[in-house]
């Protein structure tokens, strides 16, 4: 009789927490973002949150049924503070790393790491054939722009060392001297290539020389949201609303909100 | 904090290749810059106020404000002006090198300039008034009895100018050169380990030093023969 009791409690209560579960308002999901970080997650002159992550982060949970609760960490405590159940995923443009990967988990990437070369317009140097890949010879005695010790430098020296390779500190001071004629042209994250310079008056001559380049051996998987380890199942949710949001071109579409091209 | 010793050692190797440009950058603005200060000691002891007054702002400009921000100004800020782009200097100031140059060459040759003025005004007044009543005339009253006393008297301060000039090549490495200190830090972007890298490229530049304080301790000791009592 006791017996029989138990079991219909512990089956009345995995029903209530199974339908819990299922209910779409019942979920909350805690997103940990720097909301500081425009074009990607800032908060406009309204307070309003905005930017790519947040739109990415809206529409997973949409998609997979849960009220969103939005909650701004700054970037050094990120990690820490998803290990410490401050929130349950972090959609803050945060890449996939070996390194972060020993400690937390990610679902598949929502952006991509790419590099893209910016020159004058017009220069018709036929850098990369139609397919997308670099003619080497025509790259000889050009001189390339790059920020020390990025991914960018490390690609250049060991893909096209036919180039002159010409090392900065600082984004600003690529844009400079390839203004000023001393280099001609510069590998950057296209997205900063474009809002701090190519949209702007100084950048007004200059392009896109180059397709996005995005071989993973030296730019890595691109970014992903970030979870807990062992939460295979939610990790699977995000992953197939993140396919979903991918294949039916919701990505494009927020990413041409900040930026005139696809980021995904 | 652990320290690498096998990094030192091999990233010793790797600065070293900089060294030349070090050097380059030493000895071709030394030779400038005190082609540049003997040009300005003569203007200020003209005795012409039209002279001697824009060359004292000359001075006080490049010796009252950090070598820095006169490389910064020169290397980031010249070229946004329109005409410098399209003057003759060009060619000079678009390289970085040139414009590394320009700015230590200008930078030393206003403090030899004062060092130089010093061991002119250190000469005893008694022999120039001699020649003078010899009937020698300016220019070999100059030439020939101040100048070699004079250069006698600054050698110890321009030795120091010379250190200093060494260790301002450093500096270059900011507008993107890759001197000693250019591969250092790309070393250290590389391998996170500023101790190890930085302290590599401390001890080649603390032999140079010494290098360059020896040879200008024999050539003090050279040019004062004859003041020097044989034992």
């Amino acid at each position: 009789m006791i017996k029989k009791i138990i079991h219909s409690l512990i089956a009345t209560t995995c029903f209530v927490t199974f339908m819990g579960f299922g209910t779409a308002s019942a979920e909350t999901l805690r997103v940990g973002m720097e909301c500081t970080y425009a074009p990607f997650n800032f908060k406009n002159e309204d307070g309003k949150l905005m930017g790519y992550d947040v739109d990415v982060a809206k529409g997973v949970a949409g998609l997979i049924g849960a009220d969103l609760e939005f909650v701004c960490q700054k970037w050094d405590g990120m990690i820490p503070a998803l290990l410490a159940n401050k929130f349950d995923i972090v959609v803050a443009s945060m890449s996939i790393t070996d390194k972060r990967l020993k400690k937390m988990d990610f679902s598949d990437t929502y952006r991509i790491s790419v590099g893209r070369l910016v020159g004058k317009k017009d220069s018709g140097w036929n850098l990369f054939d139609d397919s997308g890949k670099p003619n080497p010879a025509n790259f000889a005695g050009l001189k390339v722009g790059l920020e020390r010790a990025t991914t960018y430098s490390d690609w250049f020296e060991n893909v096209l060392p036919q180039a002159t390779v010409v090392l900065y500190d600082t984004n600003e001071a690529l844009y400079l001297d390839l203004v000023n004629g001393r280099t001609d042209m510069i590998m950057t994250n296209p997205m900063k290539a474009h809002l701090r310079f190519l949209s702007k008056e100084d950048g007004a001559g200059f392009e896109f020389v180059s397709p996005q380049i995005d071989e993973k051996k030296y730019f890595g998987i691109g970014v992903g949201i970030g979870l807990r380890q062992g939460n295979d199942d939610l990790k699977a949710r995000l992953n197939g609303a993140l396919k979903t949001l991918t294949d039916g071109g919701y990505l494009e579409q927020y990413a041409l909100q900040y930026f005139p091209f696809a980021i995904h | 904090m652990s320290f690498d010793i096998e990094l030192i050692l091999d990233s010793i190797p790797k600065m070293l290749v900089g060294i030349g440009l070090t050097f380059e950058l030493l000895f071709l603005s030394l030779a400038l810059g005190t082609a540049l200060g003997i040009f300005l000691l003569i203007l200020r002891i003209s005795g012409r106020w039209y002279l001697a007054a824009p060359t004292m702002v000359y001075i006080y400009i490049f010796r009252g404000t950090p070598i820095l921000v006169q490389i910064f100004i020169i290397y980031y800020g010249l070229p946004q002006l329109e005409f410098v782009r399209d003057s003759i200097f060009w060619p000079i100031l678009k390289e970085p090198f040139g414009c590394a140059i320009v700015a230590l060459s200008l930078n030393t040759g206003a403090y030899l300039s004062e060092i130089f003025r010093g061991g002119v005004l250190g000469v005893d007044r008694g022999l120039t008034e001699a020649a003078a009543a010899l009937g020698i005339s300016v220019r070999q009253r100059f030439i020939y009895i101040t100048s070699p006393i004079a250069i006698r008297l600054c050698l110890p301060a321009y030795s120091n100018d010379v250190v200093s000039l060494m260790k301002s090549t450093a500096l270059a490495s900011t507008i993107t050169l890759l001197d000693m200190m250019g591969i250092a830090r790309t070393i250290v972007a590389e391998t996170y380990a500023p101790y190890e890298v930085f302290i590599s490229v401390m001890v080649i530049y603390l032999v140079i030093t010494w290098a360059i304080q020896r040879t200008f301790a024999w050539i003090e000791k050279r040019m004062s023969r004859h003041v020097r009592r044989e034992a």
